[in-house]
Protein backbone atom coordinates (compact mmCIF):
# COMPACT_ATOMS: atom_id res chain seq x y z
CA UNK A 1 0.00 0.00 0.00
CA UNK A 2 2.94 2.16 -0.41
CA UNK A 3 2.10 5.19 -2.25
CA UNK A 4 4.54 7.87 -1.53
CA UNK A 5 5.57 8.25 -4.96
CA UNK A 6 2.10 9.36 -6.05
CA UNK A 7 0.82 13.07 -5.57
CA UNK A 8 -1.17 12.89 -2.57
CA UNK A 9 -4.93 13.99 -2.85
CA UNK A 10 -4.85 16.29 0.70
CA UNK A 11 -1.76 17.94 1.71
CA UNK A 12 -1.87 20.31 4.80
CA UNK A 13 1.47 22.01 4.87
CA UNK A 14 2.50 24.54 8.14
CA UNK A 15 -0.88 24.70 8.83
CA UNK A 16 -1.51 27.49 11.70
CA UNK A 17 -4.58 28.20 13.94
CA UNK A 18 -5.70 28.64 17.35
CA UNK A 19 -9.54 29.17 18.69
CA UNK A 20 -9.65 33.06 20.31
CA UNK A 21 -9.19 32.51 23.85
CA UNK A 22 -8.02 29.25 23.86
CA UNK A 23 -5.09 27.00 25.04
CA UNK A 24 -5.16 24.63 22.14
CA UNK A 25 -3.08 25.80 19.23
CA UNK A 26 -1.94 24.11 16.39
CA UNK A 27 1.34 25.39 14.30
CA UNK A 28 3.02 24.28 11.69
CA UNK A 29 1.40 21.20 11.05
CA UNK A 30 2.03 19.35 7.77
CA UNK A 31 1.18 15.82 6.59
CA UNK A 32 -0.36 14.16 3.20
CA UNK A 33 -2.98 11.65 2.27
CA UNK A 34 -2.72 9.38 -0.62
CA UNK A 35 -5.22 7.88 -2.69
CA UNK A 36 -6.75 4.63 -0.71
CA UNK A 37 -4.86 5.44 2.49
CA UNK A 38 -6.97 4.40 6.07
CA UNK A 39 -5.47 7.09 8.60
CA UNK A 40 -6.41 6.41 12.59
CA UNK A 41 -6.30 9.92 14.28
CA UNK A 42 -5.81 9.24 17.94
CA UNK A 43 -5.04 11.45 20.97
CA UNK A 44 -6.16 12.99 24.02
CA UNK A 45 -9.57 14.90 24.22
CA UNK A 46 -8.78 18.48 23.62
CA UNK A 47 -6.00 17.55 21.63
CA UNK A 48 -6.57 18.75 18.38
CA UNK A 49 -8.28 15.62 16.00
CA UNK A 50 -11.03 18.04 15.40
CA UNK A 51 -9.38 20.91 14.65
CA UNK A 52 -7.19 19.04 12.33
CA UNK A 53 -9.93 17.53 10.98
CA UNK A 54 -11.66 20.63 10.40
CA UNK A 55 -9.37 22.25 8.92
CA UNK A 56 -8.38 19.55 6.16
CA UNK A 57 -12.05 20.10 5.29
CA UNK A 58 -12.15 23.83 4.96
CA UNK A 59 -14.51 24.32 7.75
CA UNK A 60 -11.81 26.29 9.49
CA UNK A 61 -9.57 28.52 7.65
CA UNK A 62 -6.19 28.18 8.82
CA UNK A 63 -4.38 31.46 9.77
CA UNK A 64 -1.15 30.28 8.08
CA UNK A 65 -0.11 27.65 5.95
CA UNK A 66 -1.89 25.91 3.38
CA UNK A 67 -4.65 22.98 2.65
CA UNK A 68 -4.29 21.62 -0.80
CA UNK A 69 -7.11 19.05 -2.25
CA UNK A 70 -5.38 17.46 -5.43
CA UNK A 71 -2.59 19.49 -5.50
CA UNK A 72 -4.89 22.65 -5.59
CA UNK A 73 -5.16 25.41 -2.68
CA UNK A 74 -8.58 24.32 -0.95
CA UNK A 75 -10.02 27.78 -0.94
CA UNK A 76 -10.11 27.74 -5.40
CA UNK A 77 -12.87 25.12 -5.63
CA UNK A 78 -16.38 25.60 -6.29
CA UNK A 79 -18.20 24.29 -3.12
CA UNK A 80 -20.25 21.81 -4.82
CA UNK A 81 -17.03 20.38 -6.75
CA UNK A 82 -15.19 20.61 -3.60
CA UNK A 83 -18.60 18.27 -1.58
CA UNK A 84 -17.60 15.58 -4.37
CA UNK A 85 -14.24 15.33 -3.50
CA UNK A 86 -14.39 15.27 0.33
CA UNK A 87 -16.72 14.86 3.04
CA UNK A 88 -16.49 15.29 6.44
CA UNK A 89 -18.42 13.75 9.06
CA UNK A 90 -19.11 15.81 12.66
CA UNK A 91 -18.92 14.36 15.70
CA UNK A 92 -22.06 15.46 17.12
CA UNK A 93 -24.66 14.77 15.54
CA UNK A 94 -27.96 16.48 17.41
CA UNK A 95 -30.63 16.73 14.74
CA UNK A 96 -33.94 17.97 16.62
CA UNK A 97 -36.52 17.85 13.37
CA UNK A 98 -37.75 15.30 12.30
CA UNK A 99 -36.49 14.30 8.61
CA UNK A 100 -37.27 10.93 7.08
CA UNK A 101 -34.02 8.37 7.17
CA UNK A 102 -34.45 8.25 3.68
CA UNK A 103 -34.28 12.05 3.33
CA UNK A 104 -31.87 12.56 5.84
CA UNK A 105 -29.64 9.82 3.21
CA UNK A 106 -30.70 11.01 -0.03
CA UNK A 107 -29.11 14.78 1.10
CA UNK A 108 -25.65 13.23 0.21
CA UNK A 109 -27.07 13.62 -3.32
CA UNK A 110 -27.08 17.60 -3.05
CA UNK A 111 -24.00 18.28 -4.34
CA UNK A 112 -24.88 16.20 -7.62
CA UNK A 113 -27.05 17.56 -10.60
CA UNK A 114 -26.94 13.63 -11.91
CA UNK A 115 -27.02 11.17 -9.42
CA UNK A 116 -23.91 9.35 -9.04
CA UNK A 117 -22.97 5.54 -8.71
CA UNK A 118 -25.09 4.25 -5.09
CA UNK A 119 -28.58 5.30 -4.29
CA UNK A 120 -30.13 6.22 -0.29
CA UNK A 121 -31.58 2.41 -0.40
CA UNK A 122 -28.55 0.91 -1.32
CA UNK A 123 -26.32 3.38 1.21
CA UNK A 124 -29.29 2.12 4.15
CA UNK A 125 -28.99 -1.53 3.24
CA UNK A 126 -25.16 -1.13 3.67
CA UNK A 127 -25.27 0.23 7.27
CA UNK A 128 -28.28 -2.47 8.05
CA UNK A 129 -31.15 0.17 8.51
CA UNK A 130 -32.85 -1.07 5.15
CA UNK A 131 -36.30 -1.34 7.10
CA UNK A 132 -35.65 2.57 8.65
CA UNK A 133 -36.29 4.10 5.66
CA UNK A 134 -39.70 5.75 6.45
CA UNK A 135 -38.99 6.41 9.86
CA UNK A 136 -38.09 9.85 11.91
CA UNK A 137 -34.46 10.06 12.46
CA UNK A 138 -35.70 11.57 15.71
CA UNK A 139 -36.90 8.17 16.77
CA UNK A 140 -33.47 6.20 16.53
CA UNK A 141 -31.42 5.69 19.14
CA UNK A 142 -27.65 7.08 19.13
CA UNK A 143 -26.19 4.58 17.10
CA UNK A 144 -28.57 4.25 14.61
CA UNK A 145 -28.32 8.03 13.92
CA UNK A 146 -24.82 7.62 13.30
CA UNK A 147 -25.26 5.07 10.75
CA UNK A 148 -27.81 6.69 9.07
CA UNK A 149 -25.24 9.82 8.50
CA UNK A 150 -22.85 7.36 7.42
CA UNK A 151 -25.15 6.09 5.14
CA UNK A 152 -25.13 9.67 4.02
CA UNK A 153 -21.51 10.18 3.38
CA UNK A 154 -21.97 6.71 1.18
CA UNK A 155 -24.56 8.57 -1.02
CA UNK A 156 -22.33 11.61 -1.12
CA UNK A 157 -19.60 9.57 -2.28
CA UNK A 158 -16.58 11.44 -1.77
CA UNK A 159 -12.77 9.88 -2.29
CA UNK A 160 -11.68 11.61 0.83
CA UNK A 161 -13.58 10.99 3.93
CA UNK A 162 -12.88 12.81 7.22
CA UNK A 163 -14.61 11.18 9.69
CA UNK A 164 -14.36 12.86 13.59
CA UNK A 165 -15.07 9.55 15.98
CA UNK A 166 -17.67 8.13 13.68
CA UNK A 167 -16.98 4.51 16.27
CA UNK A 168 -19.17 6.55 18.90
CA UNK A 169 -22.16 5.13 19.74
CA UNK A 170 -21.87 2.09 17.96
CA UNK A 171 -22.74 -1.18 19.22
CA UNK A 172 -19.15 -3.47 18.72
CA UNK A 173 -20.67 -5.45 16.04
CA UNK A 174 -21.47 -1.83 13.67
CA UNK A 175 -18.30 -0.87 14.60
CA UNK A 176 -16.66 -4.38 13.08
CA UNK A 177 -19.23 -4.05 10.28
CA UNK A 178 -18.69 -0.10 9.78
CA UNK A 179 -14.58 -0.81 10.02
CA UNK A 180 -15.34 -3.57 7.22
CA UNK A 181 -17.79 -1.61 4.80
CA UNK A 182 -15.11 1.47 4.52
CA UNK A 183 -12.35 -1.35 4.16
CA UNK A 184 -14.39 -2.40 1.53
CA UNK A 185 -15.06 1.02 -0.18
CA UNK A 186 -11.24 1.77 -0.08
CA UNK A 187 -10.75 -1.33 -1.86
CA UNK A 188 -13.23 -0.94 -4.83
CA UNK A 189 -13.18 2.92 -5.44
CA UNK A 190 -9.78 3.28 -3.81
CA UNK A 191 -11.12 6.31 -1.43
CA UNK A 192 -8.61 7.60 1.66
CA UNK A 193 -10.03 8.07 5.05
CA UNK A 194 -8.98 9.90 8.15
CA UNK A 195 -10.48 8.86 11.35
CA UNK A 196 -10.40 10.33 14.65
CA UNK A 197 -10.85 7.60 17.43
CA UNK A 198 -10.58 6.62 20.86
CA UNK A 199 -10.05 3.02 20.70
CA UNK A 200 -6.37 2.04 20.83
CA UNK A 201 -7.22 -1.59 20.16
CA UNK A 202 -8.78 -0.69 16.85
CA UNK A 203 -5.92 1.55 15.69
CA UNK A 204 -3.43 -1.07 16.24
CA UNK A 205 -5.64 -2.56 13.60
CA UNK A 206 -4.98 0.59 10.99
CA UNK A 207 -2.39 0.60 8.60
CA UNK A 208 -1.34 3.73 9.33
CA UNK A 209 -1.90 6.23 12.48
CA UNK A 210 -1.20 9.70 13.63
CA UNK A 211 -1.04 10.09 17.22
CA UNK A 212 -1.87 14.04 18.27
CA UNK A 213 -0.89 15.89 21.24
CA UNK A 214 -1.29 20.09 22.19
CA UNK A 215 -2.25 20.02 18.96
CA UNK A 216 0.66 18.59 17.37
CA UNK A 217 1.41 15.64 15.57
CA UNK A 218 3.86 12.99 17.92
CA UNK A 219 4.56 10.85 15.07
CA UNK A 220 2.86 8.94 12.01
CA UNK A 221 3.21 5.95 10.73
CA UNK A 222 2.78 2.13 11.42
CA UNK A 223 0.91 1.71 15.03
CA UNK A 224 3.48 -1.17 15.61
CA UNK A 225 6.15 1.84 15.49
CA UNK A 226 3.93 4.77 16.65
CA UNK A 227 1.80 2.95 19.17
CA UNK A 228 4.35 2.26 21.32
CA UNK A 229 4.34 2.21 25.29
CA UNK A 230 6.35 5.23 25.85
CA UNK A 231 4.48 7.44 23.01
CA UNK A 232 0.97 6.34 24.30
CA UNK A 233 2.43 7.54 28.02
CA UNK A 234 3.41 11.17 26.21
CA UNK A 235 0.14 11.46 24.40
CA UNK A 236 -2.62 10.09 26.87
CA UNK A 237 -0.25 10.39 29.85
CA UNK A 238 -1.48 6.89 31.22
CA UNK A 239 0.41 3.81 31.72
CA UNK A 240 0.11 1.35 28.58
CA UNK A 241 1.65 -1.54 27.45
CA UNK A 242 1.14 -3.20 23.94
CA UNK A 243 1.18 -7.16 24.21
CA UNK A 244 1.13 -9.41 21.71
CA UNK A 245 -0.79 -12.59 21.14
CA UNK A 246 0.96 -15.52 19.89
CA UNK A 247 -0.94 -15.25 16.87
CA UNK A 248 0.85 -11.74 16.11
CA UNK A 249 -2.19 -9.93 17.01
CA UNK A 250 -1.42 -6.64 18.94
CA UNK A 251 -3.73 -5.18 21.99
CA UNK A 252 -3.45 -2.61 24.81
CA UNK A 253 -3.24 -3.92 28.69
CA UNK A 254 -3.42 -0.78 31.28
CA UNK A 255 -0.45 -0.80 33.68
CA UNK A 256 -3.13 1.19 35.79
CA UNK A 257 -5.44 -0.40 38.07
CA UNK A 258 -9.50 1.27 38.33
CA UNK B 1 -47.75 12.07 -1.73
CA UNK B 2 -46.72 15.34 -0.53
CA UNK B 3 -47.82 16.76 -4.00
CA UNK B 4 -51.49 15.25 -3.11
CA UNK B 5 -50.99 17.28 0.15
CA UNK B 6 -50.29 20.01 -1.31
CA UNK B 7 -53.35 19.95 -3.62
CA UNK B 8 -55.34 19.68 -0.40
CA UNK B 9 -54.17 22.04 1.40
CA UNK B 10 -54.71 24.57 -1.71
CA UNK B 11 -58.23 23.54 -1.87
CA UNK B 12 -58.87 24.36 1.46
CA UNK B 13 -57.34 27.32 1.35
CA UNK B 14 -59.11 28.29 -1.51
CA UNK B 15 -62.54 26.83 0.00
CA UNK B 16 -61.73 29.44 3.19
CA UNK B 17 -60.82 32.37 0.98
CA UNK B 18 -63.83 32.29 -0.65
CA UNK B 19 -66.28 31.80 2.31
CA UNK B 20 -64.40 34.80 3.60
CA UNK B 21 -65.45 36.84 1.01
CA UNK B 22 -69.15 35.86 1.09
CA UNK B 23 -69.35 35.25 4.82
CA UNK B 24 -69.38 37.85 7.79
CA UNK B 25 -71.94 39.84 9.50
CA UNK B 26 -73.91 40.35 6.18
CA UNK B 27 -73.83 36.98 4.37
CA UNK B 28 -73.62 37.85 0.64
CA UNK B 29 -75.12 35.36 -2.21
CA UNK B 30 -72.67 35.19 -5.09
CA UNK B 31 -75.19 34.50 -7.21
CA UNK B 32 -77.64 37.97 -6.55
CA UNK B 33 -75.20 40.64 -5.72
CA UNK B 34 -76.72 43.98 -5.19
CA UNK B 35 -74.63 47.61 -5.55
CA UNK B 36 -74.59 47.19 -1.84
CA UNK B 37 -73.37 44.15 -1.52
CA UNK B 38 -70.62 44.75 -4.64
CA UNK B 39 -69.14 47.84 -2.11
CA UNK B 40 -69.35 45.66 0.28
CA UNK B 41 -67.30 42.88 -1.66
CA UNK B 42 -64.53 44.89 -3.35
CA UNK B 43 -63.94 47.84 -0.75
CA UNK B 44 -63.97 46.13 2.15
CA UNK B 45 -64.36 42.26 2.19
CA UNK B 46 -62.10 41.50 -0.78
CA UNK B 47 -58.85 43.78 0.30
CA UNK B 48 -59.35 42.51 3.93
CA UNK B 49 -58.94 38.84 3.05
CA UNK B 50 -56.43 39.65 0.94
CA UNK B 51 -54.61 41.21 3.24
CA UNK B 52 -55.12 38.62 5.77
CA UNK B 53 -54.23 35.76 3.18
CA UNK B 54 -50.46 37.59 2.07
CA UNK B 55 -50.17 38.51 5.80
CA UNK B 56 -50.13 34.32 6.37
CA UNK B 57 -48.48 32.88 3.80
CA UNK B 58 -45.30 36.07 4.51
CA UNK B 59 -45.55 34.84 8.32
CA UNK B 60 -46.04 30.95 7.80
CA UNK B 61 -42.77 31.19 5.49
CA UNK B 62 -41.07 33.17 7.62
CA UNK B 63 -41.35 30.90 10.74
CA UNK B 64 -40.37 27.78 8.61
CA UNK B 65 -37.08 29.62 7.49
CA UNK B 66 -36.24 30.64 10.73
CA UNK B 67 -36.53 27.59 12.79
CA UNK B 68 -34.35 25.95 10.11
CA UNK B 69 -31.65 28.54 10.01
CA UNK B 70 -31.50 29.31 14.07
CA UNK B 71 -31.83 25.58 14.23
CA UNK B 72 -34.58 26.39 16.87
CA UNK B 73 -38.08 25.34 17.20
CA UNK B 74 -39.26 28.21 18.79
CA UNK B 75 -38.18 30.35 16.35
CA UNK B 76 -40.53 32.92 15.07
CA UNK B 77 -40.52 36.46 13.58
CA UNK B 78 -42.72 37.97 16.52
CA UNK B 79 -40.96 35.69 19.27
CA UNK B 80 -37.13 37.36 18.28
CA UNK B 81 -38.71 40.89 18.15
CA UNK B 82 -38.34 40.86 14.40
CA UNK B 83 -41.71 41.78 13.69
CA UNK B 84 -41.90 44.36 16.22
CA UNK B 85 -38.48 45.98 15.20
CA UNK B 86 -40.28 46.07 11.77
CA UNK B 87 -42.70 47.96 12.73
CA UNK B 88 -40.51 50.49 14.53
CA UNK B 89 -38.93 51.24 11.82
CA UNK B 90 -41.84 51.95 9.56
CA UNK B 91 -43.34 54.10 12.64
CA UNK B 92 -40.39 55.89 12.86
CA UNK B 93 -40.08 56.27 9.36
CA UNK B 94 -43.63 58.06 8.82
CA UNK B 95 -42.86 59.78 11.91
CA UNK B 96 -40.33 61.70 10.59
CA UNK B 97 -42.09 62.11 7.15
CA UNK B 98 -39.98 59.91 5.24
CA UNK B 99 -42.18 59.80 1.71
CA UNK B 100 -39.38 59.38 0.01
CA UNK B 101 -40.47 56.67 -2.15
CA UNK B 102 -44.20 57.07 -1.95
CA UNK B 103 -46.28 54.41 -0.37
CA UNK B 104 -42.98 52.19 -0.96
CA UNK B 105 -41.46 53.81 1.80
CA UNK B 106 -43.84 51.68 4.71
CA UNK B 107 -42.41 47.91 3.47
CA UNK B 108 -39.20 49.29 2.93
CA UNK B 109 -38.36 51.13 6.26
CA UNK B 110 -39.67 47.84 7.51
CA UNK B 111 -37.26 45.76 5.67
CA UNK B 112 -34.54 47.83 6.64
CA UNK B 113 -35.69 47.01 10.59
CA UNK B 114 -36.50 43.70 10.12
CA UNK B 115 -32.60 43.26 8.68
CA UNK B 116 -31.30 45.25 11.71
CA UNK B 117 -32.81 43.67 14.11
CA UNK B 118 -32.34 40.25 12.30
CA UNK B 119 -28.38 41.11 13.16
CA UNK B 120 -28.95 43.04 16.49
CA UNK B 121 -30.43 39.57 17.75
CA UNK B 122 -27.63 37.74 15.82
CA UNK B 123 -24.71 39.84 17.83
CA UNK B 124 -26.78 39.30 21.15
CA UNK B 125 -27.26 35.15 20.43
CA UNK B 126 -24.23 34.77 19.09
CA UNK B 127 -20.70 33.56 21.66
CA UNK B 128 -17.88 31.35 20.76
CA UNK B 129 -18.21 31.10 17.38
CA UNK B 130 -21.45 29.77 17.29
CA UNK B 131 -25.39 30.50 17.89
CA UNK B 132 -26.77 29.87 21.37
CA UNK B 133 -30.79 28.72 21.48
CA UNK B 134 -31.39 30.20 24.95
CA UNK B 135 -29.25 33.53 24.36
CA UNK B 136 -31.37 33.89 21.02
CA UNK B 137 -34.42 33.66 22.21
CA UNK B 138 -34.02 35.74 25.19
CA UNK B 139 -32.13 38.42 23.27
CA UNK B 140 -35.48 38.64 20.71
CA UNK B 141 -37.66 38.56 24.03
CA UNK B 142 -35.59 41.51 25.63
CA UNK B 143 -35.76 43.37 22.00
CA UNK B 144 -39.39 42.65 21.45
CA UNK B 145 -39.93 44.43 24.43
CA UNK B 146 -37.84 47.05 24.43
CA UNK B 147 -39.15 47.92 20.56
CA UNK B 148 -43.32 47.66 21.87
CA UNK B 149 -42.24 50.26 24.44
CA UNK B 150 -40.73 52.58 22.11
CA UNK B 151 -43.71 52.38 20.06
CA UNK B 152 -46.51 52.77 22.17
CA UNK B 153 -44.51 55.83 22.79
CA UNK B 154 -44.37 56.71 19.75
CA UNK B 155 -48.32 56.50 20.03
CA UNK B 156 -48.60 58.54 23.12
CA UNK B 157 -47.00 61.57 21.08
CA UNK B 158 -47.43 61.23 17.54
CA UNK B 159 -50.59 62.53 15.66
CA UNK B 160 -53.78 60.97 14.50
CA UNK B 161 -52.56 59.07 10.93
CA UNK B 162 -49.46 57.86 12.95
CA UNK B 163 -51.36 56.56 16.23
CA UNK B 164 -53.90 55.07 14.02
CA UNK B 165 -51.20 52.73 11.94
CA UNK B 166 -49.40 52.27 15.40
CA UNK B 167 -51.89 50.80 16.92
CA UNK B 168 -52.50 48.44 13.69
CA UNK B 169 -48.95 47.82 14.47
CA UNK B 170 -49.12 46.81 17.21
CA UNK B 171 -51.98 44.45 17.68
CA UNK B 172 -52.25 43.65 14.71
CA UNK B 173 -55.92 44.64 13.25
CA UNK B 174 -56.70 43.84 10.08
CA UNK B 175 -60.20 45.86 10.60
CA UNK B 176 -57.88 48.72 8.72
CA UNK B 177 -56.79 46.81 6.07
CA UNK B 178 -56.79 48.48 2.77
CA UNK B 179 -55.59 48.08 -1.13
CA UNK B 180 -52.81 50.90 -0.77
CA UNK B 181 -49.94 48.43 0.14
CA UNK B 182 -50.74 45.04 -1.88
CA UNK B 183 -48.91 45.57 -4.10
CA UNK B 184 -45.60 45.88 -2.62
CA UNK B 185 -46.78 43.35 0.29
CA UNK B 186 -47.47 40.90 -2.82
CA UNK B 187 -43.60 41.77 -4.88
CA UNK B 188 -42.16 41.66 -1.36
CA UNK B 189 -43.63 37.96 -0.29
CA UNK B 190 -43.43 37.06 -3.62
CA UNK B 191 -39.60 37.66 -4.08
CA UNK B 192 -39.01 36.12 -0.59
CA UNK B 193 -40.77 33.25 -1.53
CA UNK B 194 -38.70 32.57 -4.76
CA UNK B 195 -35.35 33.46 -2.95
CA UNK B 196 -36.25 30.86 -0.25
CA UNK B 197 -37.18 27.74 -2.07
CA UNK B 198 -34.10 28.45 -4.38
CA UNK B 199 -32.48 27.60 -1.34
CA UNK B 200 -34.51 25.51 0.38
CA UNK B 201 -31.84 22.20 0.32
CA UNK B 202 -29.29 24.54 1.57
CA UNK B 203 -31.58 24.71 4.08
CA UNK B 204 -31.87 21.39 4.89
CA UNK B 205 -28.31 22.02 5.50
CA UNK B 206 -28.27 24.02 7.65
CA UNK B 207 -30.93 22.03 10.08
CA UNK B 208 -28.28 19.67 10.32
CA UNK B 209 -25.68 22.33 11.37
CA UNK B 210 -22.99 24.19 9.28
CA UNK B 211 -20.13 21.74 9.48
CA UNK B 212 -22.86 19.46 7.69
CA UNK B 213 -23.79 22.28 5.54
CA UNK B 214 -20.07 23.01 4.69
CA UNK B 215 -19.71 19.18 3.89
CA UNK B 216 -22.35 19.00 1.32
CA UNK B 217 -21.15 22.02 -0.53
CA UNK B 218 -22.91 25.03 0.65
CA UNK B 219 -21.18 28.11 1.65
CA UNK B 220 -23.02 28.54 5.17
CA UNK B 221 -22.97 32.37 5.48
CA UNK B 222 -24.05 32.90 1.80
CA UNK B 223 -27.05 30.59 1.84
CA UNK B 224 -27.77 32.07 5.77
CA UNK B 225 -27.71 35.19 4.11
CA UNK B 226 -29.68 34.65 1.73
CA UNK B 227 -32.38 32.81 4.06
CA UNK B 228 -32.56 35.67 6.04
CA UNK B 229 -32.77 38.10 3.65
CA UNK B 230 -36.02 36.27 2.43
CA UNK B 231 -37.45 36.04 5.96
CA UNK B 232 -36.74 39.97 6.28
CA UNK B 233 -38.27 40.28 3.23
CA UNK B 234 -41.58 38.69 4.36
CA UNK B 235 -41.26 39.56 7.59
CA UNK B 236 -41.66 43.64 6.71
CA UNK B 237 -44.46 42.54 4.00
CA UNK B 238 -46.88 41.23 6.42
CA UNK B 239 -45.99 44.15 9.23
CA UNK B 240 -46.57 47.02 6.32
CA UNK B 241 -49.87 45.67 5.21
CA UNK B 242 -51.24 44.31 9.11
CA UNK B 243 -48.86 44.86 11.72
CA UNK B 244 -47.71 42.32 14.02
CA UNK B 245 -49.49 39.11 14.51
CA UNK B 246 -47.88 36.28 16.17
CA UNK B 247 -47.86 32.61 16.82
CA UNK B 248 -48.93 31.90 13.03
CA UNK B 249 -44.73 31.53 11.85
CA UNK B 250 -44.79 29.48 15.64
CA UNK B 251 -46.94 27.64 14.50
CA UNK B 252 -47.94 26.36 11.52
CA UNK B 253 -44.63 25.09 10.52
CA UNK B 254 -45.11 22.78 13.05
CA UNK B 255 -47.90 21.78 12.14
CA UNK B 256 -46.76 21.27 8.20
CA UNK B 257 -44.09 19.94 9.14
CA UNK B 258 -46.43 17.07 10.87
CA UNK B 259 -48.34 16.74 7.87
CA UNK B 260 -46.16 17.07 5.18
CA UNK B 261 -43.22 16.04 6.78
CA UNK B 262 -39.79 18.06 7.42
CA UNK B 263 -37.95 18.56 3.71
CA UNK B 264 -37.92 22.69 3.48
CA UNK B 265 -38.34 22.46 -0.16
CA UNK B 266 -42.38 21.24 0.80
CA UNK B 267 -42.11 22.71 4.25
CA UNK B 268 -42.07 26.40 3.27
CA UNK B 269 -44.59 26.55 0.44
CA UNK B 270 -46.95 24.39 2.64
CA UNK B 271 -46.23 26.49 5.43
CA UNK B 272 -46.91 29.80 3.33
CA UNK B 273 -50.27 28.18 1.89
CA UNK B 274 -50.94 26.80 5.42
CA UNK B 275 -50.35 30.25 7.27
CA UNK B 276 -52.95 31.96 4.75
CA UNK B 277 -55.55 30.14 4.70
CA UNK B 278 -55.13 29.78 8.98
CA UNK B 279 -54.97 33.83 8.96
CA UNK B 280 -57.73 33.87 6.97
CA UNK B 281 -59.79 31.48 8.66
CA UNK B 282 -58.82 33.29 12.06
CA UNK B 283 -60.32 36.53 10.36
CA UNK B 284 -63.47 35.10 9.16
CA UNK B 285 -64.18 34.10 12.77
CA UNK B 286 -63.29 36.78 14.47
CA UNK B 287 -65.70 38.95 12.60
CA UNK B 288 -68.40 36.99 12.25
CA UNK B 289 -69.16 34.93 15.59
CA UNK B 290 -70.65 37.79 17.60
CA UNK B 291 -71.45 40.98 15.23
CA UNK B 292 -70.99 43.70 14.98
CA UNK B 293 -68.20 43.04 17.53
CA UNK B 294 -64.72 42.15 16.31
CA UNK B 295 -62.18 39.46 17.61
CA UNK B 296 -58.73 40.44 16.42
CA UNK B 297 -57.22 37.83 14.55
CA UNK B 298 -54.23 37.56 16.79
CA UNK B 299 -56.44 35.79 19.51
CA UNK B 300 -58.58 33.33 17.56
CA UNK B 301 -54.77 32.30 16.37
CA UNK B 302 -54.20 31.65 19.64
CA UNK B 303 -57.52 30.03 20.56
CA UNK B 304 -57.41 27.70 17.74
CA UNK B 305 -53.11 27.22 17.31
CA UNK B 306 -52.79 26.89 21.22
CA UNK B 307 -54.66 23.62 21.64
CA UNK B 308 -53.36 22.25 18.69
CA UNK B 309 -49.87 23.03 19.08
CA UNK B 310 -50.15 21.69 22.50
CA UNK B 311 -51.41 17.97 21.69
CA UNK B 312 -48.25 18.03 19.09
CA UNK B 313 -46.10 18.53 21.46
CA UNK B 314 -47.04 15.45 23.30
CA UNK B 315 -46.05 13.67 20.44
CA UNK B 316 -42.81 12.69 20.11
CA UNK B 317 -41.90 11.11 16.82
CA UNK B 318 -43.23 14.67 15.22
CA UNK B 319 -41.68 17.23 17.81
CA UNK B 320 -38.69 15.93 19.53
CA UNK B 321 -38.06 19.24 21.47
Amino acid sequence: MSSASEMPILELSNVSFSYPGSRMIISGLSFSVHNGEFIGLLGANGSGKSTILKLSSGILRPYAGDVRLWNKPLGTFRNKDRAKLMCYLPQLLDINVPFKVRELVSMGLYPYDIPPHITAEEALYAVGLSEKSESYITNLSGGERRRVFIAMTLVQGAGILLLDEPLANLDIKYQLEFLRLLHDLREKRGIAIIMALHDINIALQFEKVMLIKDGKILDIGNPDAVLTGGMLKDAFDVGIDIKRQASGEAYISYKENI
Amino acid sequence: MPKIKIAFLILITVLIFLSALFIGPRIINPVGIGDTEREILFSIRLPRVVVALLMGIALGAAGAILQGVLRNPLADPYILGISSGASLSAALGLLMGIYSFGRFTIPLTAFIGACLVSMLVGVFGWRRGGLWPERLLLAGVGLSFLFHAMLMLLMSVSSDEGLRRAVLWMFGDLAMADWSLVPYGFIFIISGLVISVSRSRALNALILGDEFAHSLGFSVNKERFFLFISMALMTAASVSLGGTIGFIGLLIPHIMRFIVGADSRVLIPASAIGGGAFLCLADLIGRSIMPPMEIPSGIITAIIGSPYFLYLLRRKDVLSI
